[in-house]
């Protein structure tokens, strides 16, 4: 059940960017390009959540020092500001590949 | 670029834009000193009153994190981040390009601080030292491969500087946009527009919404992530500076 659900969506996935490989043969263009927009828009869905994901139990152990001790809450509010700007540059890695992938179009 | 965002009003001719605004950026920095310290006073009124407590706040910081060794380096720092957060923040001036949202203006500044936190180490350890520090307190077996991950390390520092800004600012920039003129006005207020009876109920009411939604909430939001990333800018370049004049404590960044 669940390999047919599998395959039935890499049909939906892949239909699309065939019949865009068609067309684009016919017009002399490559057949990357779909699977560019796919994989930008994909590879940012993946990132941007995991980088929530990874973000949410960073704050939440901050805050959670924070209620501990409010004396040195300055000290832990800029080392997760910090913290949260380091886990931030993984996502915004994605977003500029999804840039180039989309704008840049170094394989076409 | 093109495609999303509009090109910006004033234009020079045979300049790029991002090169052009960085010059604006400058003319105004530099006119704020000039005007600060034409005549200083030490009672501080106007202009300069403003920038002793901005260059004070920078001046805390850098006593909180380096330690009374970073006094030297205040100018650097404090001209990187005044530098970033105008330009982050004219960006956001409609009619206007911002220079941080261009990748070869982040990686100049990302280059300075790779270039000036090395120079320093090496200055205050010598080249000798210095290089052992990367090595770190491992026994000797480790430190042939301490050393490359070191090497590995500090050499993408520059590189997630300046993507980290680069990113940011563009990725806010194309965020407004979408949602401000393709989603708002193109879309919405388009349907609207166009003269069915759907269109103008549900698409004036919708573009409505969203332009409010944009102008009160994701203008404001681009307004603190500026500002954020100028701290964070400034704050991991004093973040290595220190780990470069402390020497012997390795920091993961």
């Amino acid at each position: 059940m669940r390999r047919s659900l599998i395959l039935a969506g890499m049909a939906g996935l892949g239909v699309p960017g065939l019949a865009f490989a068609a067309e684009g043969a016919a017009t002399g263009g490559g057949w990357i390009g779909p699977f560019a927009v796919i994989a930008a828009g994909l590879g940012m869905a993946i990132a941007s959540g995991l980088c929530g994901l990874g973000q949410g139990r960073a704050v939440a152990a901050a805050v959670e020092a924070m209620g501990r001790q409010p004396g040195a809450a300055a000290r832990i509010q800029t080392a997760m500001i910090i913290g949260l700007a380091l886990i931030e540059s993984l996502a915004i890695y994605m977003l500029v590949i999804g840039i180039i992938l989309l704008f840049v179009q170094p394989i076409k | 670029m093109e495609i999303i965002e509009h090109p910006p009003i004033f234009r020079l001719p045979g300049i790029p834009d991002p090169v052009a605004y960085t010059w604006l950026v400058m003319i105004v920095l530099t006119a704020l000193a000039f005007v600060a310290s034409r005549r200083v006073e030490l009672v501080p009124r106007g202009v300069q009153n403003v920038l002793e407590v901005v260059l004070l706040q920078f001046q805390e910081l850098i006593d909180d994190v380096i330690g009374p060794e970073g006094r030297p380096y205040l100018p650097l720092i404090a001209t990187l981040g005044l530098f970033i957060l105008s330009g982050n923040l004219l960006s956001l001036v409609p009619g206007m390009a911002g220079p941080t949202a261009n990748l070869n203006t982040t990686g100049a500044c990302a280059l300075i601080v790779f270039c000036t936190y090395h120079y320093i180490g090496i200055r205050k350890h010598g080249p000798i030292t210095y290089l052992k520090h990367f090595m770190g307190p491992v026994p000797w077996w480790l430190k042939g491969p301490m050393f490359v991950i070191e090497m590995i390390s500090h050499l993408a520092r520059p590189l997630s500087l300046t993507l980290r800004l680069f990113g940011n600012m563009l990725g806010g920039h194309i965020l407004l946009a979408m949602m401000f003129f393709l989603m708002g006005l193109d879309g919405l207020i388009g349907w609207a527009l166009s003269g069915s009876p759907a269109g103008m109920v549900l698409g004036g009411l919708g573009g409505v919404l969203m332009i409010a939604f944009t102008v009160g909430f994701i203008y404001p939001l681009k307004i603190l992530v500026s500002f954020l990333q100028a701290f964070i800018f400034v704050m991991l370049t004093m973040l290595y500076i220190s780990g470069a004049v402390e020497g012997h404590e390795a920091e993961h960044h």
